[in-house]
């Protein structure tokens, strides 16, 4: 078996990766100026604790209940249709980035694509990747700020900043689960004479679709918090009243729409929580 | 059906699974195929369905070298031979009717596979075909919850849909029962035999091979070693194939001693005591 033998490991290695590894932290530490004593020393927290004591007691009154729910709304909304449209942007692109269903792998044993039909191939699939990259590395709020500036301030860009953003993280996760279903089933079909459209149908998709899901609804719960971001640049929702409240020093409204928030998210863990139960 | 001329396949790894194969199959024949594992056996069968492409040599399948054939000729050309594996293969999560089904698949539209999904197409071609291999009461359950055996006999039902000219079936009892091995074996050569289909089969066990099918084709480091009539495999050809393979000389040694528990349901092999 002298093929399949595997080195014995030496001993130099994982003490190199140690050292280098406490070297990149101790640079990383000295880069972002960490201040232990300027966070826990005397002047930050009595300055914390002020504004925290001028937040109390939450405004209660009628109006500043019906500004929290209307935001809190607004922002559940765009946290689902923004999901929503990630789901639309990221699955067919991320059928576009996975190998498997391009250019290799067991559908494509029998007769190989030609060299131009594979450079064809390729190039769909490098373009899909980049297509994905680039809506990914872009963050939600520089998307809303892009997207207020091309349809205007409320919810609708803030939809669109999440369905972009996110549509990159959930076609990059979905091309991966494509390309990790089990093969076999996939040769069986195959081997029916099924066309390459009936075996994504029946045998791709069906053994990915739970992870679909679980990515998705994870997906959700990161962008309901993202949404209640969203409004400071414009992209209505709670954020946006937070802002306000903030700029105007309405300290006790400012408590209310926090508490909406922490009321919203709690919301959606539960019922991510629930819906991934129930489906996966 | 089939003629095979020097077919040899080396993997990516430079792996030579296939050295050198050269046979021809009638139409309607019935052939096992035996040998130690890492033979190539599982290998020729995913030659055989057109699934993997020889490296070397000529594989024709009814007058056509595959080779040449395009993309829908390849599609045309595998609906007419069915597959069954030693795993089954099967979509755990789809439920049984739909796997069933994907026997279609070859001769459905995208449309019609999509639909079929949504509101099954032919439920009473399903039924007819899981009522053959006797468990129809399953055509609804979800497949990944019923037992090795009876998603076996899924697979059978998925081919039988398919109706192909030939039956390729790759050990298709080694992940099952040994009682439920010989059930399996004669209900695929009785059906094979009813609908005049050819029925090549791998066989992990000489005892079901030698016992159910006519020719036997021993199969030993990617050449065939013999291929022969049952009566004519003897303990010193089965020696010969067997050779260096430990767990495989044990099967023999049982053999000999009448030990296999399904060996009763067989008629005595030559060569060997009862």
């Amino acid at each position: 078996m002298a093929r399949g033998a595997v080195a014995r490991p030496g001993r130099a290695a994982p003490l190199l990766v140690g050292v280098g590894f406490a070297a990149l932290l101790a640079w990383s530490w000295h880069g972002t100026a960490v201040d232990l004593p300027g966070l826990f020393g005397g002047e930050g927290l009595r300055q914390v604790a002020t504004y925290v004591v001028k937040l109390f007691p939450p405004d209660l009154s009628a109006g500043a209940w019906r500004d929290a729910a209307t935001g809190a709304v607004e922002t559940f909304a765009i946290s689902l249709i923004g999901s929503l449209l990630a789901v639309c942007v990221g699955l067919p692109l991320s059928l576009l980035a996975t190998r498997t269903l391009l250019y290799r792998g067991i559908l494509f044993e029998a007769r190989r694509p030609g060299p131009g039909a594979r450079a064809v191939r390729v190039a769909l699939y490098a373009a899909g990747k980049a297509v994905l990259n680039l809506l990914r590395t872009i963050p939600e709020i520089v998307w809303a700020l892009i997207f207020v500036f091309m349809v205007g301030l409320g919810p609708f860009p803030g939809v669109l900043a999440l369905g972009f953003h996110t549509g990159g993280v959930l076609g990059k996760l979905f091309g991966e689960v494509l390309e990790d279903v089990d093969p076999a089933p996939l040769e069986a079909l195959q081997a029916t004479g099924a066309s390459r459209f009936a075996i994504l149908v029946y045998g791709v998709l069906p053994q990915a679709l739970p992870q679909f899901v679980s990515y998705a609804l994870y997906r959700w719960e990161v962008n309901i918090r993202a949404a209640a971001m969203m409004g400071f640049v414009g992209a209505g929702g709670l954020g946006q009243r937070i802002h306000i409240a903030i700029s105007l020093f309405q300290e006790h409204q400012l408590m209310t729409l926090i508490l909406a928030i922490y009321a919203i998210v709690t919301l959606v863990d539960a019922l991510s929580a629930f819906l991934r139960a129930r489906l996966v | 059906m089939y003629e095979l001329r020097g077919i040899r396949k080396v993997f990516a790894d430079g792996t030579v699974a296939v050295e050198d194969i050269s046979l021809i199959v009638g139409s309607g024949e019935h052939v096992a195929f035996i040998g130690p594992s890492g033979a190539g056996k599982t290998t020729l069968f995913r030659l055989l369905n057109l699934t993997l492409r020889p490296t070397a040599g000529a594989l024709i399948f009814e007058g056509q070298d595959v080779s040449a054939l395009s993309d829908a000729g390849l599609r045309r050309t595998r609906t007419r031979i069915g597959t069954i594996y030693q795993q089954q293969n099967l979509v755990g999560r789809l439920r049984v009717v739909h796997n069933v089904l994907a026997g279609y698949l070859g001769r459905w539209s995208a449309a019609t596979a999509l639909a079929s999904l949504v509101r099954p197409r032919d439920v009473a071609g399903a039924g007819r075909a899981l009522a053959q291999v006797g468990i129809p009461e399953k055509l609804w359950a979800r497949t990944d919850e019923l037992s090795g055996g009876q998603q076996q006999r899924v697979a059978i039902a998925r081919v039988l849909v398919q109706d192909p000219d030939v039956i390729l079936a790759d050990e298709p009892v080694s992940a099952v029962d040994p009682s439920l091995a010989v059930s399996i074996v004669t209900l695929l050569r009785d059906l094979s035999h009813e609908s005049r289909k050819t029925l090549l089969m791998n066989l992990h066990s000489v005892d079901l091979a030698l016992g159910h099918f006519p020719r036997i084709v021993g199969v030993r480091e990617g050449r065939v070693l013999f291929d022969v009539a049952p009566d004519k495999v003897g303990p010193e050809l089965l020696a010969e194939l067997y050779a260096g393979h430990r767990d495989e000389e044990l099967q023999l040694e049982q053999l000999r001693d009448g030990k296999v528990s399904f060996g009763a349901a067989c008629r005595p092999l030559p060569g060997f005591r009862k």
